[in-house]
């Protein structure tokens, strides 16, 4: 027992020698911060392979944890984050994000400017974005006996007891107020209000309300019909090319996945070269298409896989945002009641 | 009394068919060559390939070996320690001390993250595996402290007397007669304390550093685009270790006990 008491503090010990050793190296890096599978490994390999600069991929479960992490580092310890778009919004506004050097990412071009100039990033100083993600409407046309054209549809009593839904409370109650005419990030309480009833009129309609492989559902028969998340939309046609997707008359409700550079990134060059290595049209192709979600990058268009490009005539929609804690309580409340007329 | 065991028998089956059908979901669905798991598509063993050649996926592996064993040993050693100097204490301040060292898990993990992450931070002490490893030892050491206090309660003081009455002194009366009595104890809290470790994710993901991924963050972190089953692969893999070391220490403990009973005999 004395020995493995010592060889554990021994070990301690070292271990801590070679944490500290670590940042000493002379090796060109960049630390990734981003959900886990969001770059393909043969993307960061080709990266290394062709500027020698070594990705060191560190993930987070939540954009909220992110942003914690930040702040307490206060924009140190990463060199490039990948988080959704309202995350951003507040990592800007707390001085945790720096500008751009667009100099260094000559790709910048190639972005598609639909998906620019958005609210957390007007001026398209901070960001670069990597991805749209757009829930969808998915239905099987062999069980449906209508054409689903928009979210509306989903009311229909034909469809009793056959959607499966994704757990999103704000784009739920967003596609309710967008049946309404009203904007997804309405503010207006009473708005909010009615929106919770037309909700509840939906509940005899849903199968299930689930985020994670929603789509598993749709392909085992169980529903008929589902709201999905852009992933989940991609591997379903996959799956089953039979199925078909709506792109809702109402409008979409989008979120942009995007790329920025902490405020005292110690690697803020290599990040950037990063940037512009994945806005490279072939390798975006690979990216988006490992990811499954919305092409942002318009030379890469014509080479990925078309399910992974909205058509132009259908890109109308919102974003969802922050919106004041009295809005966002009733919102909550509005899917509570949901949820519990659902069971 | 036949029909009763013949419920009896119906029940286990339902039993072990609610807990092992998923478990082996889990392995067939990692032959399978869609990625997902509806119906079946064809054999094949590209997830096993893809999960070798991902190195980001092999290393979270080894940091949470290392960081599962360091810190249930450091915890094995406070654990004790601690376990063993309270032993002849006062029992208002024993029971002070009890409440003390259950903390831990009786704070909500979450709180006890960010806990760490702004102490830690408070310190200027970098995130890494120092960070983790102190984390998981705290979290750790209730595990222990319990299960040697309660073996400590049935020992006979008068065995470690016997031992100081035959001119030991205390130190080596500790190592001699305590120390191989709560062994067990010591071992199987190890155990547990290895097993919270391995799958910690909230308090992790709060206190690791930039260059530093665990196995369970890796697989927790996949939610945002779905979990692979390069993951399926991993736990199949996993899970074929773990019967193999169930199935060594069976064989050592039988050996054990054939060798004790043969010295016995002699």
């Amino acid at each position: 027992m004395k020995k493995i008491v010592a060889a554990a503090v021994v070990t301690a010990l070292g271990l801590g020698v070679l944490t500290g050793c670590q940042s000493k190296t002379d090796t060109k890096e960049m630390v990734l911060y981003t959900w886990e599978g969001v770059f393909p490994q043969e993307i960061l390999d080709g990266f290394e392979k062709e500027t020698g600069i070594k990705v060191i991929y560190s993930n987070f479960d939540t954009d909220e944890t992110m942003l914690e992490k930040l702040s307490q580092s206060q924009g140190k310890d990463y060199d490039l984050v990948i988080a959704d778009d309202y995350i951003i919004d507040a990592a800007v506004q707390q001085g945790l994000v720096a500008k751009l050097d667009k100099s260094k990412i000559t790709n910048f071009g190639n972005i598609n400017p639909l998906y620019q100039g958005q609210f957390y990033d007007v001026n398209d100083e901070y960001t670069v974005p990597y991805g749209a993600g757009i829930p969808l409407i998915v239905y099987d046309p062999a069980q449906v006996g209508f054409e689903i054209t928009g979210y509306e549809d989903l009311w229909n009593p034909e469809l009793k007891d056959s959607i499966a839904l994704t757990a999103n409370y704000r784009v739920i109650n967003g596609i309710t107020l967008l049946t309404m005419g009203e904007s997804m990030n309405t503010e207006d309480v009473s708005v909010i209000g009615e929106a919770g009833a037309k909700l509840k009129e939906l509940a005899p309609n849903i199968r299930l309300i689930q985020d994670d492989n929603t789509q598993n559902s749709l392909l085992n028969g169980e529903a008929k019909a589902a709201f999905l998340y852009t992933s989940q939309v991609t591997s379903a046609i996959d799956a089953n090319p039979e199925l078909k997707v709506v792109y809702p008359k109402e409008g979409l409700g989008f979120g942009i996945m995007a790329g920025f550079v902490p405020s005292q990134a110690a690697n803020a060059d290599e990040a950037q070269e990063f940037l512009n290595y994945i806005l490279e049209p072939e390798h975006y192709k690979e990216c988006i298409e490992a990811i499954g979600y919305y092409s942002t990058n318009k030379a890469a268009d014509s080479i990925v896989n078309e399910n992974l490009v909205v058509p132009e005539s259908d890109i109308k929609g919102e974003i969802i945002q922050n919106v004041s804690t009295e809005a966002d309580e009733a919102y909550n409340k509005n899917w509570t009641e949901f949820k519990a007329a659902c069971n | 009394m036949k029909k009763n065991i013949q419920w009896c028998h119906i029940y286990l089956a339902v039993v072990l068919v609610i807990i092992y059908v998923p478990i082996v979901a889990v392995v067939v669905y990692s032959f399978h060559s869609s990625k997902l798991a509806v119906g079946w598509s064809g054999f094949t063993l590209d997830w096993y390939k893809k999960l070798w050649n991902n190195h980001g996926i092999m290393e979270a592996v080894r940091n949470s070996l290392i960081l599962g064993v360091v810190s249930s040993l450091l915890a094995a050693a406070i654990g004790m320690a601690a376990a063993v100097a309270m032993a002849g204490r006062h029992s208002g301040s024993q029971k002070f001390m009890e409440n003390l060292a259950m903390m831990p898990i009786l704070i909500p993990e979450i709180i006890l993250g960010m806990i760490f992450l702004s102490y830690f931070s408070l310190l200027h002490l970098p995130m890494g595996m120092v960070t983790l490893v102190i984390a998981h030892t705290a979290f750790c050491i209730p595990y222990i402290y319990m299960l040697v206090k309660s073996r400590l309660a049935g020992m006979d003081p008068s065995m470690v007397e016997a031992a100081r009455d035959l001119g030991a002194d205390g130190t080596r009366a500790f190592w001699d007669i305590t120390l191989p009595y709560l062994m067990p104890a010591v071992l199987s809290g190890s155990l547990l304390a290895f097993a919270m470790s391995w799958d910690d994710v909230v308090i992790s993901i709060f206190v690791n550093g930039p260059r530093l991924n665990t196995l369970p963050i890796k697989i927790y972190t996949q939610i945002k685009t779905g979990v692979t089953p390069e993951i399926n692969a991993l736990c199949t893999v996993i899970l074929i270790i773990t019967i193999g070391i169930m199935i060594v220490a069976n064989a050592v403990r039988r050996r054990g006990q054939a060798t004790l009973q043969k010295s016995q005999q002699q």
